[in-house]
């Protein structure tokens, strides 16, 4: 597996605040990276930082190359979705097809017109005149259409109907995820990413709380579904985290054998919502 | 890198329209304006018998130029003041209006440096604009001589002598392309600093851009008692160092009514090797680059979020 990411010691302060504190991952080729965080925890300068726009303390290498001094290359083989109602407003669909034709020399025009051709998005209407899903069907329809290594999403479905979230992470499956591409995603809304992800990270306050493959989840947390005797004996095997669900506690392990839990109450993987509650509140104790 | 360039001059021309719509506008009053004039002049039959024959038996081939080249000094005079006002609004909204709207974080998106993009808004500034308005002075000057050419022939001269015959088209426009082009590049100073502005303030650009130049002249003349500033900024205006002395006299010389071939020749007028080899000109070209790494520089490393 090569590694397209490599981020040692990466920090980024500004002033006193520090956005990003000694932060090291690694991006493998091929994964599809969720990276999840409440707001304000770093994940947009992190990616800034990944995509050259923001410069950094700290060794980071993107596809081999230093991306705040060699954005240029790296953009050929890197694109974003920084959010989506970034498109100039002004533009016209087919002056933004020739724009980006004329600019980047992995663009297919062939394949983002026929990509629109399946939305309702018409090839002389002008941006502002687009509703907000059907720019963000156009966007896409673009970065699809840019053969690249890596695909950053910044909170691609910010603001979209539930329809259109649900598209849009279709398309993006179907249509341009494969072995050799990999994706850099970040969302608040958790739950609908969870089942593509093949790799989580969870960040706060500029620290890495967590970085696993997602099916490794399953082997090192275990939730706990408990009442009466059996949730005082499991607290004293130490959960991360507590709440209460219907009169039963629910207890989160990590690193504890099911084994250990079996016969105590129901036992089950938990979300990713609810770990990354837990490992965030954990951090803050 | 200049297939990139092309494709952003393209661009800001997509973008701000007003780059062709301006000059357009302009050439259709300047056209409606001669027609308007030649309807009038047509109500008074016999005045015009006498002037067309005048024009056509009395005046030598250096006075019919005269009358025509003032006619494309002046039309092209106001062409060029709409470049002006239409470069400093441009300039101001150049960089600016992408952060408003935050499509820069699109624009950014593309394999494109800084570098390049804020250049093109300066080549399009020095560059496009003034094309865009030569090309349409040369436009408008072809449309309103056939206009004029059917009306004179209409009242029976020949406007083929009278029009054609005598017009220095080449001396104009040459002389129009080149006054354009290094008007352009004496302003560059405050076309560089408009970028500036533009990529940096985070409000009202026009206000910012113009405040310090008036602020500051009075804030030297209060506390310093002089205007160095005001006199290296303003009188810029009017001295581009692009012309010979005019030899006004020789210009008008009423005993003769005799106006030489080459006093009428516009080209005769620019003294370009003096526009090159002006310190001042340099010195302008400068700070223009100077204001324009700034603006690349804040483009590049400050934060939008």
């Amino acid at each position: 597996m090569t590694s397209l990411v490599n981020a040692r010691g990466v920090s980024k302060h500004f002033g006193a605040v520090r956005a990003v504190d000694d932060v090291s991952f690694e991006i493998e080729q091929g994964k599809i990276l969720g990276l999840i965080g409440p707001n304000g925890a770093g994940k947009t300068t992190l990616l800034k930082a990944v995509l050259g726009l923001t410069d950094c303390e700290g060794e980071l290498s993107v596809l081999g190359l230093d991306p705040f001094k060699q954005r240029k290359e790296l953009l050929q083989n890197i694109c974003f979705i920084a959010d989506v109602a970034v498109l100039p407003r002004w533009i016209r669909v087919t002056q933004l097809l020739e724009f980006v034709e004329s600019v980047h020399p992995n663009f297919s025009r062939k394949r983002a017109e026929n990509f629109l051709s399946q939305t309702k998005v018409r090839s002389d209407a002008k941006v502002r005149e687009l509703s907000k899903g059907m720019v963000t069907q156009l966007h896409l329809s673009i970065i699809m259409s840019i053969d690249a290594k890596l695909l950053v999403l910044d909170e691609p479905t910010l603001g979209l109907d539930i329809i259109f979230r649900k598209e849009f992470y279709g398309n993006l499956l179907n249509d341009y995820f494969d072995e050799e591409r990999t994706i850099l995603i970040t969302t608040h809304q958790v739950e609908e990413i969870e089942n593509l992800l093949t790799d989580i990270m969870f960040i706060n306050d500029g620290k890495i709380l967590l970085d696993a493959p997602m099916e490794s989840l399953a082997d090192s947390y275990v939730e706990l579904m408990a009442s009466g005797e059996d949730a005082i004996k499991a607290r004293g095997l130490g959960p991360i985290a507590e709440h209460e669900m219907f009169g039963k506690s629910v207890l989160l392990f990590e690193g504890v054998s099911r084994d250990n839990l079996e016969g105590l109450g129901e036992l089950r993987t938990p979300s990713v919502a609810d770990l990354f509650v837990a490992k965030v509140k954990g951090a803050r104790k | 890198m200049i297939g990139n360039q092309l494709a952003l001059l393209k661009r800001e021309v997509w973008e701000h329209r007003s780059i062709y719509v301006t000059p357009l506008a302009i050439a259709s009053i300047v056209t409606l304006g001669t027609l308007a004039m030649l309807m009038f002049a047509g109500g008074f039959a016999k005045q015009l018998d006498i002037a067309i024959f005048g024009a056509q038996n009395i005046a030598g081939d250096a006075e019919r130029q005269a009358a025509l080249t003032g006619f494309f000094v002046g039309t092209s005079g106001v062409f060029l003041l709409a470049a002006m006002i239409l470069t400093i609004f441009y300039t101001l909204d150049s960089l600016y209006a992408e952060r408003k709207d935050k499509s820069i974080l699109f624009w950014r998106s593309m394999p494109v440096t800084d570098a390049e993009a804020v250049v093109s808004k300066l080549i399009t500034a020095v560059v496009v604009i003034p094309l865009a308005t030569v090309a349409t002075v040369i436009a408008t000057h072809i449309v309103n001589l056939i206009v004029t050419s059917v009306w004179v022939s209409a009242k029976g001269a020949d406007a083929g002598h009278l029009i054609w015959g005598s017009v220095p088209l080449i001396d104009n426009w040459v002389a129009a392309l080149i006054v354009t082009l290094a008007s352009a590049i004496w302003m560059s100073p405050f076309i560089g600093w408009f970028l500036f502005v533009s990529a940096y303030t985070k409000r009202s650009p026009l206000l910012m851009a113009f405040m310090p130049l008036i602020l500051i002249p009075i804030i030297e003349f209060i506390f310093l008692r002089s205007s160095f500033f005001a006199d290296a900024v303003f009188s810029r205006k009017g001295m581009i160092p692009l012309f010979r002395g005019m030899d006004m006299e020789g210009f008008f010389d009423e005993d003769s009514l005799h106006i030489s071939e080459e006093t009428v020749s516009l080209l005769a007028h620019l003294d370009v090797v003096r526009f090159l080899t002006s310190p001042s000109m340099w010195g302008g070209v400068i700070v223009c680059a100077l204001f324009v790494t700034a603006a690349i520089y804040v483009r590049r490393y400050r934060d939008e979020s």
